[in-house]
């Protein structure tokens, strides 16, 4: 007969209860924190990876056409010479392939509130008769409201309503413009796309607004295939820098943070349960004592203590797997949807890691249980 | 059975304190019977059953179970040895605090077929069917050592070694306990030492042990 490793956890339920509980807790604990730091990464996806599929902006600087200051008199020709090379290149990419429209317009800024950073986004103003070619363009419909017809209107996607707390008939972001920008219709497409009317001056300055298709999201390329040469003066956002920018502003950023957490539980966890480990093998100095004299050997016994910590931890990672889910989806309803931003329930990732902690934390139990075995004796040793 | 020869047992050794637990012992042991080693307490007697069951390994001299040298064997042999042909009962019963009666037997069981005699045990030791669920916190001190007792006989080992087997019990059950061991003594070699000889009275033969030598 083997030693049963079973009857230890059936017959000392609270003890291995609380053991379970632990590990079942910190499942949850570093899998809710990544739940809440990936909705950033999950929400900022329809405005930094999928908007640049459908528009694209440019800000260029006189010296990207070729343009030199000392070359004209006055201001005046330089701008008309400036207007003249921009509208070329907006011409030349409207005969590409895949380009719909190509205007240059003054842009607002939308905000978007994540559980963790905010991201800030171009909102193009247009006049109202190229409205509903870009609304088709983008593949959004208006829900609720009307289409902007005078100065300082806007459209707003639903779930950026939601997440700024706007109200059909309200002003859009007033804390930067003021009362301004009067929101008069609400939209709804994947890209979250927000669209309205110039009102006069704002400082967030003119672009060039591409709408392309997702053959041609290389704006960069396309732009130096016109022969402009770019300069750190001049701003691109084309799908190459939203993605350069949605790797180093939010993913990275939230993979440090994560590992980050995922170090500090593993250590303080690892500590925790060793500390209770230790004490729980104390108690059971003599059990092993008592083995040893009737015959098993230690290979026998430690065998009997890796299967009690196997279905210690498996019993504790299976409660904390579904637990985690539990709370993801709960944290889902009750806290992200709600707030206008993107979640998930599973992330394979995250599981795949917790289970790597687990499997270390095992690991580092081996030394205490080592310890432990090299200190059984027999029980004629614990008598004299 | 066994064949101890010269056989010491030094404590502190290596220092000036160097204390004889077993002092150039010859001993000699039958196949069945029920022998009692006894003798003030620190006298050697534990020391000596301990190196019969090798638990303790003797410092000098020969010890041969069925001419085999016990002081040469190694981990695995001793540890088989001890599994499938001796049972212990302790002075104190040392039974297994979470587990019921009934698995504190089966604990020291070889397979499932001995597993499975542990009842048998129990209720021919006069534990009833509702004690066999009960953990050893809920049985009296008798019934813990009958549990003791049918673990030391679930393997129907060839020697039974018995460490003060009685003295945690009153005078009934005490009585009880050395009935039981004598009637298994029938067939097989019963070891018990002790420091109260009126429990010995029916003991084939009684090994007097003081201050690590036998006197008689």
């Amino acid at each position: 007969m083997k030693l049963s490793a079973w009857k230890y956890v059936k017959n000392n339920k609270r003890v291995t209860g609380v053991m379970v509980l632990a590990l079942a807790l910190a499942f949850v604990a570093m899998y809710v924190i990544f739940v809440l730091m990936q909705t950033s990464a999950e929400s900022f996806k329809p405005v930094m990876l999928k908007m640049p599929t459908r528009v694209s902006f440019a800000d260029l600087s006189g010296k990207a056409y070729g343009l030199k200051g000392e070359d004209y008199e006055t201001d005046e020709e330089y701008m008309a010479a400036y207007d003249s090379k921009q509208q070329e290149l907006m011409d030349a990419l409207k005969q590409k392939p895949g380009i719909e429209d190509a205007f240059y317009t003054q842009i607002l800024n939308s905000k978007y509130q994540a559980v963790m950073g905010q991201y800030t986004f171009e909102v193009p103003l247009m006049e109202p008769e190229r409205i509903p070619s870009f609304l088709k363009h983008m593949d959004a419909e208006l829900i609720e409201g009307r289409l902007p017809a005078g100065d300082g209107e806007m459209l707003v996607d639903a779930t950026i309503m939601k997440n700024s707390g706007y109200e059909l008939g309200g002003w859009f972001m007033p804390d930067w413009y003021g009362e301004v920008f009067r929101i008069v219709g609400v939209i709804r497409s994947e890209y979250l796309i927000s669209m309205g009317t110039p009102m006069g001056y704002t400082n967030s300055g003119f672009y060039i607004v591409v709408c392309n298709d997702e053959n041609t999201t290389d704006l960069t390329g396309m732009l130096k295939e016109q022969g402009i040469e770019l300069t750190e003066a001049d701003t691109i956002w084309d799908a190459a820098s939203y993605r350069e920018a949605y790797k180093k502003d939010v993913q990275d950023t939230i993979d440090m943070v994560i590992t980050g957490i995922c170090l500090v539980v593993m250590i303080f966890l690892s500590i925790l349960v060793m500390v209770a480990y230790v004490s729980f093998m104390r108690n059971r100095v003599n059990e092993y004592n008592l083995y040893s004299s009737i015959g098993y050997g230690r290979y026998e016994i430690y065998c009997m203590i890796l299967k009690e910590m196997l279905i210690l931890f498996l019993i504790g990672t299976c409660t904390g797997f579904l637990l985690s889910l539990l709370s993801a989806a709960l944290l889902n309803e009750l806290v992200i949807l709600p707030r206008g931003l993107v979640g998930k329930v599973f992330y394979t990732d995250q599981i795949l890691k917790i289970l790597s902690v687990n499997l270390f934390i095992m690991g580092i139990l081996q030394i205490p249980t080592l310890v432990c075995l090299s200190r059984i004796k027999t029980i004629d040793n614990i008598e004299d | 059975m066994f064949e101890m020869k010269n056989v010491s047992m030094i404590y502190d050794m290596n220092t000036d304190a160097m204390t004889y637990a077993l002092k150039s012992v010859d001993l000699e042991l039958p196949d069945r019977g029920l022998v009692g080693i006894i003798g003030p307490s620190g006298s050697g007697k534990s020391t000596l059953m301990y190196c019969l069951s090798t638990l303790k390994e003797p410092t000098e001299g020969s010890i041969l179970y069925n001419g085999k040298e016990l002081t040469h064997v190694g981990n695995r042999e001793r540890e088989q040895l001890r599994r499938r042909e001796f049972g212990f009962i302790f002075q104190k019963h040392y039974l297994v605090p979470y587990m019921n009666a009934v698995d504190n037997v089966q604990v020291g069981a070889v397979d499932k077929a001995a597993a499975a005699k542990a009842p048998d045990f129990l209720r021919e030791l006069g534990l009833s069917e509702k004690e066999f669920g009960k953990k050893p916190a809920k049985l009296s001190g008798g019934q813990c050592q009958r549990v003791a007792i049918a673990r030391a006989m679930i393997n129907d080992p060839k020697v039974i070694f018995a460490d003060e087997p009685t003295a945690s019990l009153d005078h009934e059950n005490a009585y009880n306990v050395m009935s039981i061991l004598k009637e298994y003594s029938d067939d097989r070699l019963v070891l018990v030492v002790t420091h109260d000889k009126s429990i010995l009275k029916d003991a084939e033969r009684i090994i007097e042990i003081w201050d690590g030598e036998l006197s008689r």
